[in-house]
């Protein structure tokens, strides 16, 4: 079951001419994710910093 | 950990080759694409019913990651389309289906940041959800009642999967691994919205 199912690192990338399609979607997710989880405490961020500015 | 699990672990498949990996990250975003615009049925009802203004900050927290996590699922649909049926695109119930669900998130987001009364767009919303909620059991019974490209659920409560468990347990792996990360995401979400919408509050200043 755990069994690494590629020869070589090249061919987990290539995926015999499927890498492309494959490794284009992981890095769809992540960036979105990663974004994501970024842009809310950026924004929280923000918003605690407003709060605490002296009136 | 399911996801490398799935994209390096599990045999070729001998059909769609290397390319039916997409799948480990596709059936989890259009799993949760649903599953948010679930969430934010409930919540409306709930916000309706009851007046609890939380539920009314979740649907606008979830809004936008059930956007993302529908556009995950198009995009990734439309990459595998690619090489397994050579096309990118073909209007068929599943896909039209799941992009009127973009369009609605979309919508949803558009109309709420339109109005400068909060409230007035919070019942407006909920009611726009409630009705929208009808495009979920089309989606999902898309496949049984056309025929589409799009083929039907590997995975459903009463069956017994059509995938083999080496590739089903990092699937039903990555659909909880992607669960955490968006719950993670909505809570976070959710904070924003609680912090902006109260922070008038004398609670909100205590707070921070």
């Amino acid at each position: 079951m755990f069994n690494f199912a590629f020869n070589s690192f090249y061919e987990a990338l290539y995926m015999n001419g499927h890498g492309l399609y494959v490794w284009s979607v992981v890095i769809l997710v992540f960036i979105s994710l990663l974004g994501f989880f970024i842009g809310y405490t950026v924004k929280i961020k923000k918003i605690k910093d407003k709060l605490n500015e002296p009136n | 950990m399911s996801i490398i699990w799935g994209l390096f672990f599990t045999p070729e498949d001998f059909v769609q080759g290397n390319s039916y990996r997409i799948i480990y990250l596709h059936v989890p975003a259009s799993f949760l694409s649903q599953t948010l615009y679930l969430a934010m049925a409930i919540s409306s009802i709930t916000y309706l019913i009851w007046r609890v203004k939380l539920a009314a900050y979740l649907i606008i927290a979830i809004a936008p990651i059930g956007a993302m996590t529908t556009f995950i699922a198009l995009i990734s649909g439309s990459i595998w389309g690619i090489p397994t049926w050579g096309t990118w695109w073909q209007w068929d119930a599943r896909i039209t289906s799941t992009l009127i669900l973009f369009i609605m998130y979309l919508g949803l987001i558009s109309l709420h940041n339109s109005f400068s009364n909060y409230e007035k767009a919070d019942k407006l919303l909920s009611w726009l959800v409630i009705v929208g909620a009808v495009n979920i059991p089309i989606i999902k019974k898309s496949v049984d009642w056309w025929s589409t490209l799009h083929q039907s659920a590997s995975i459903t409560l009463t069956d017994k999967p059509s995938i083999d468990s080496v590739m089903l347990y990092p699937l039903i792996g990555s659909i909880i691994g992607f669960f955490g990360l968006v719950i993670c995401l909505v809570l976070l979400s959710s904070k924003y919205q609680i912090l902006h919408r109260e922070k008038n509050k004398s609670w909100v200043k205590d707070y921070v």
